[in-house]
């Protein structure tokens, strides 16, 4: 029943920016099964959403994959593409980042469909939103429509037949049943009056309605892979529990599988069969929830989760994790356990760098610590005042411009934040 | 008022990008040009009468070209080769090319700046007040924005130098004073007309701009807490509105500088100058022999060019580095 | 509080269009409607009371040098000259409502007739100027935007910057000199046919003879007038869509699998070009400013250059009813750039 749909092995993202080199996401390995959720966890900057759109092949200059492997099981896709990249083949599954661009675009919708963050900013606030949804739409029946030639689904409408539909309505794009797809999409998410939400406008929407959009507007592909990428981090807290609920419907009635990510362990725990953690463009320990909550082993896992309020003991302090996200320019970062500088158990041996340990529990549970085969010894352990403080710049920063970098730094200017943020969503 | 960030941010973007430096450069060297025109020119500017023997203009140095001159009561063709007297030329009335451009540069940059202050002075207290209280005020002072706005600047010009005519002041030229050099000009002619004409059809840029700031500024909360002191507004608009507005309305500035060096050449273009020691005078002089003698008009168009594109470069580079909601549109 | 500010364009729409939030669309039009009567009447009385500071008499402008004084006196008191003031700007402000501009002084036609006549050709030339100018410089912006810090686009910001920096009169005379002269591509005298005949003379014979040489004649005011238009939109485009092409929408489209084309023209190219309308709206002062000039240069039979006769002349009349109708233009654009900004935009229209 199992099978993994996603591979990805040994994934490495950088930007190039002025300031020097930053790994934003270092020999990232994943295995995610179809029909599970797969959470993602980690503070703001330690590469979560880099790794979604890479995934996507949404990184763009200066960013890069430079390195890695993204296995995709797709027999349809392995049919389609073996004559051209017989390299990328292997079994039932196709290696992307083979693939060319145009390829891996026309997987986008079809295959892989994401959710961004903040729904407002993610709609055009000058189209409604059921023409949006009904543009997602028909790509989707284009691709269908032609399914033997993989490269030219997104390129077959071009600019003459754009300039054309300004005067002949036959040349738009959108067709009418798109636009009555998008509707019945609508009506799936739970919004009201479909027929006449799809004819506002996104500013006519609450935040709520309009990540239910969003969702509506992911599904339209039917995809393999639905990455949502902080779903709810945008909204009002009961607002939140909605999506997740629709989340959960959407996902126990289609079976499809869900990348979520979130910095947000509660939303991890209600969610999520399996948990990767993130940790400075690395992922430091993975398994299943069971694995992470109860059975973890790697100190930055315990410190996150030390870090969510405890509900039991409501009015309880949070416990931030000492320290500064670690900085990701390649000249800054030493080849050693990237949490040492802020671990309570750091050791001596934490300065070569930690491989991935197979760890107690399920067959999934790795972690990339010491600590899974050392016990802590204290009088290895390194000094307090070891590495120096310093602020530095993180990843997501680079992946989501719009929404991460402080208006107040220019492009260029590395985004510079200290880390006061705890593991848990401020209630 | 200029934070850390802003100068960070200034000296980034300038080391960042060859664009900025070269405005500068320009910039500098126009304004050496213009303040040392007496000895660096080669003849009075305003002298005529820089004939060939043959009593024809001179052509730029290392050109010739063919003329008709009356000699002898006949008419004769004569080729006529350039001189090192006149290295740019005469014009034809016979001044010398290269002198008249370096003292253009002085009207241009002369009115160019005065303008923009007069324009500053007008347009920002009017924008501020309008902003800070709002209401009918607000109303009665954006309406004649209005109504300048839907003048064309350089048709109310036209109209205002009508009225007043155009008549230039002269003041004392400092560089001949101090002795520096000899046989030029003793004062240099301010076209005041034109200086104040120019400030009062382009405030209204920045009425707009600084009453888009007061009205965001005034909602601020340290413009509240002051206010919940027992500031006056008096206090408010001049400790806390001004100070940050001025960002956008150095930004302006800059830029209006060009704006208003381009429409001092149109109006002496046009003939409504007060000086003939205008670039755009000069280029009108021009037009008559342009296909005889180019160089007369194409070497003051040249100025303009330079002295616009500098002012625009740094322009860009401040807007790129104060406002960083613009992106970049000069890189 | 931070908003986006244009300063090229010199105007922030939220600034000045921001209280037009919240309103319908119809009351918008009315409201727009009602304010530019307002600055209509604004300019005549600003254009009146030029006339009445204006030194000399006017009697003296109208009559030929040497007139007696009798004579001087007779028109003065036709004229109402000798009227107070105020009753001297009501009749003017009651003949401008009923469309009676008064008689020029220096020609004794009537104002009307030598204003409408002059209409076309400056209409030709700012038509010509803004396709000009629309044709080339979307194109570049977006070129200059998709492609950044690539020799293309910094082709474009060189092209741009020089655009903007070049006094369109000097632009003018070196194209007639250049091309006109030394290419002997262009003509370069007064043109001999508008673009009425020329049209009314294909569909009579056939022959578009005519229409070719009014092409001929057109290019270079149309290109020294559309200069600046040009580098100024390419400007607006490469920023605005620099910008827009930032916007989390654009990756979100991207990642439902939208072609590109469609991602970069139906999205963003239009997003970007919406705020673009309104600011070149208030450029048509620019525009006019920029007619007067390259008509000037040109010899081009328009307003403009019938404009700078009358200043000459200190034709009043003439004077009064050219501004007048530039002001009439200036304000119906705008109204008509604002509806189309509130209907392209959703968002001012029904918040």
């Amino acid at each position: 029943m199992t099978e993994d749909v996603l591979r990805v092995n040994d994934l490495s993202t950088r930007f190039f920016t002025t300031e020097g080199q930053v790994n934003a996401v270092s020999n990232l390995d994943l295995r995610i099964e179809r029909g599970e959720i797969f959470g993602i966890v980690g503070e703001s900057g330690s590469g979560k959403s880099v790794t979604a759109r890479s995934v996507m092949n949404l990184i763009e200059s200066p960013g890069e994959i430079t390195s890695g492997e993204i296995w995709y099981r797709n027999r349809d896709l392995v049919e389609d593409v073996e004559g051209d990249y017989p390299d990328a083949v292997d079994g039932e599954f196709v290696d992307l980042l083979a693939l060319s661009d145009d390829v891996r675009r026309s997987l986008r919708g079809t295959s892989f469909s994401m959710i961004f963050q903040d729904p407002e900013s993610s709609f055009n606030p000058t189209l409604t939103v059921g023409e949006q949804l009904a543009e997602a739409v028909e790509v989707q029946r284009r691709a269908s429509a032609n399914p033997r030639s993989t490269r030219a689904r997104t390129r077959e409408y071009s600019l003459g037949n754009y300039l054309l539909s300004t005067v002949l309505p036959s040349q738009r794009y959108v067709s009418e049943a798109s636009h009555e797809r998008a509707i019945e999409l609508l009506e799936l998410v739970g919004i009201p009056d479909p027929v006449e939400r799809a004819d506002e406008y996104p500013h006519e929407y609450s935040g709520g309605m309009l990540q239910r959009a969003m969702i509506a507007q992911a599904l339209a592909g039917e995809p393999d892979l639905l990455i949502a990428d902080e779903p709810t981090t945008a909204l009002d807290v009961t607002i939140q529990a909605q999506i997740l609920d629709l989340l959960d419907e959407l996902q126990a009635e289609t079976g499809m599988t869900i990348l979520l990510i979130t910095h947000n362990l509660g939303v991890i725990a209600r969610m999520c069969d399996q948990v990767g953690v993130m940790y400075a463009g690395e992922i430091v320990e993975r398994g299943t929830l069971e694995d992470v909550f109860d059975g973890h082993v790697h100190p930055y896992t315990e410190g996150l989760l030390g870090s969510v309020p405890d509900l039991e003991r409501a009015g309880g302090r949070l416990q931030p994790i000492p320290g500064n996200v670690p900085s990701l320019l390649d000249h800054e970062m030493d080849d050693r356990c990237q949490f040492a500088d802020r671990c309570p158990k750091a050791m001596e041996d934490c300065l070569e760098h930690p491989p991935e340990f197979d760890a107690p529990g399920s067959d999934h549970h790795e972690v990339r610590c010491v600590l899974t085969e050392t016990e802590y010894d204290e009088s290895r352990a390194l000094p307090a005042d070891y590495f120096g403080g310093k602020e530095r710049p993180t990843a997501d920063a680079y992946a989501d411009p719009g929404t991460d970098i402080d208006e107040s730094t220019g492009p260029g200017n590395p985004p510079r934040q200290p880390v006061d943020e705890p593991g848990g969503d401020r209630p | 008022m200029i934070s850390k960030r802003v100068k960070s941010n200034l000296k980034q973007t300038f080391s960042e990008s060859l664009l900025p430096k070269i405005g500068l450069v320009l910039l500098l060297s126009i304004l050496f040009m213009a303040m040392f025109a007496p000895v660096l020119a080669t003849h009075d500017p305003t002298r005529t009468g820089h004939y060939t023997e043959e009593g024809a203009e001179y052509p730029p140095l290392g050109h010739e070209y063919t003329t008709q001159v009356a000699a002898d009561g006949e008419i004769g063709e004569v080729t006529v080769q350039g001189s090192s007297e006149h290295v740019l030329g005469t014009n034809n009335v016979g001044q010398d090319v290269y002198s008249r451009f370096l003292y253009g540069a002085r009207v241009s940059l002369l009115v160019g700046l005065l303008g923009t202050s007069m324009a500053v002075a007008i347009g920002v207290p009017v924008g501020l007040v309008a902003g800070y209280y709002g209401g009918r005020i607000d109303d009665g002072l954006m309406r004649i924005a209005d109504v300048m706005l839907a003048f064309p600047a350089l048709v109310l010009a036209l109209a205002l130098i009508g009225v007043f005519g155009e008549s230039p002041f002269y003041v004392p030229d400092p560089i001949v004073r101090a002795g520096l050099a000899e046989g030029m000009p003793e004062s240099i002619p301010i076209p005041g007309t034109v200086t104040i004409v120019v400030g009062l059809v382009t405030w209204v840029w920045f009425a707009r701009v600084a009453r888009g700031e007061a009205l965001s500024i005034r909602n601020e909360e340290y413009v509240k807490a002051a206010r919940s002191f027992g500031a006056s507004n008096r206090t408010i608009l001049l400790k806390h509105v001004l100070p940050n507005s001025l960002t956008p309305i150095i930004v302006l500035a800059t830029i209006q500088v060009a704006v208003i060096i381009l429409l001092e050449a149109s109006l002496a273009y046009l003939g409504f100058s007060g000086t003939t020691l205008s670039w755009g005078y000069e280029i009108e002089r021009g037009q008559d022999v342009l296909r005889t003698r180019p160089w007369v008009s194409m070497l003051p168009g040249i100025g303009i060019v330079l002295a616009v594109i500098s002012v625009n470069l740094l322009g860009d580079w401040l807007r790129d580095a104060l406002d960083p909601n613009i992106e970049g549109e000069g890189r | 509080m931070k908003r986006k500010r244009d300063y090229q364009a010199l105007d922030s729409l939220d600034t000045v269009y921001g209280y037009y939030i919240q309103m319908t669309l119809g009351k918008f039009l009315v409201r727009r409607i009602l304010q530019g009567v307002f600055v209509i009447w604004g300019v005549i009385t600003i254009m009146f009371g030029l006339r009445a500071v204006s030194p000399g008499d006017p009697a003296n402008l109208m009559l030929a040098e040497g007139a007696t004084q009798a004579l001087v006196e007779q028109v003065r008191e036709e004229e109402g000259l000798n009227e107070p003031i105020y009753v001297q700007y009501f009749d003017y402000l009651q003949g401008m409502v009923v469309g009676d501009f008064g008689y020029s002084w220096q020609s004794n036609r009537e104002v009307e007739a030598m204003v409408i006549e002059r209409i076309p050709a400056t209409i030709e030339l700012a038509v010509a100027a803004t396709i000009v100018a629309i044709v080339i410089a979307i194109p570049l912006g977006v070129i200059s935007a998709t492609r950044r810090n690539q020799p293309s686009d910094y082709g474009a910001t060189l092209f741009s910057l020089l655009g903007i920096s070049t006094p369109n009169f000097w632009l003018g005379l070196m194209l007639i000199l250049i091309l006109g002269v030394w290419a002997g591509l262009f003509p370069t005298g007064r043109r001999p046919v508008g673009f009425g005949p020329a049209v009314l003379t294909l569909a009579q014979t056939g022959s578009p003879s005519d229409i070719f040489t009014w092409l001929k004649y057109i290019a270079l005011p149309a290109i020294t007038l559309g200069t600046y238009f040009t580098a100024l939109i390419t400007r607006l485009t490469r920023s605005g869509m620099v910008d827009e092409l930032g916007k989390p929408y654009v990756t979100a489209s991207q990642a439902k699998g939208l072609p590109a084309v469609l991602v970069r023209y139906k999205h963003v190219l239009r997003n970007t070009m919406i705020p673009i309308l309104t600011v070149l709206g208030l450029q048509i002062g620019t525009l006019m400013g920029g007619a007067v000039i390259t008509e000037t240069v040109f010899n081009w039979p328009g307003l403009g250059l019938r404009l700078i006769d009358a200043l000459d002349a200190r034709d009043w009349p003439l004077m009064q009813g050219i501004v007048v109708f530039i002001a009439i233009a200036f304000v119906s654009i705008n109204i008509v750039v604002d509806a189309l900004y509130a209907y392209l935009n959703p968002q001012v229209s029904d918040e």
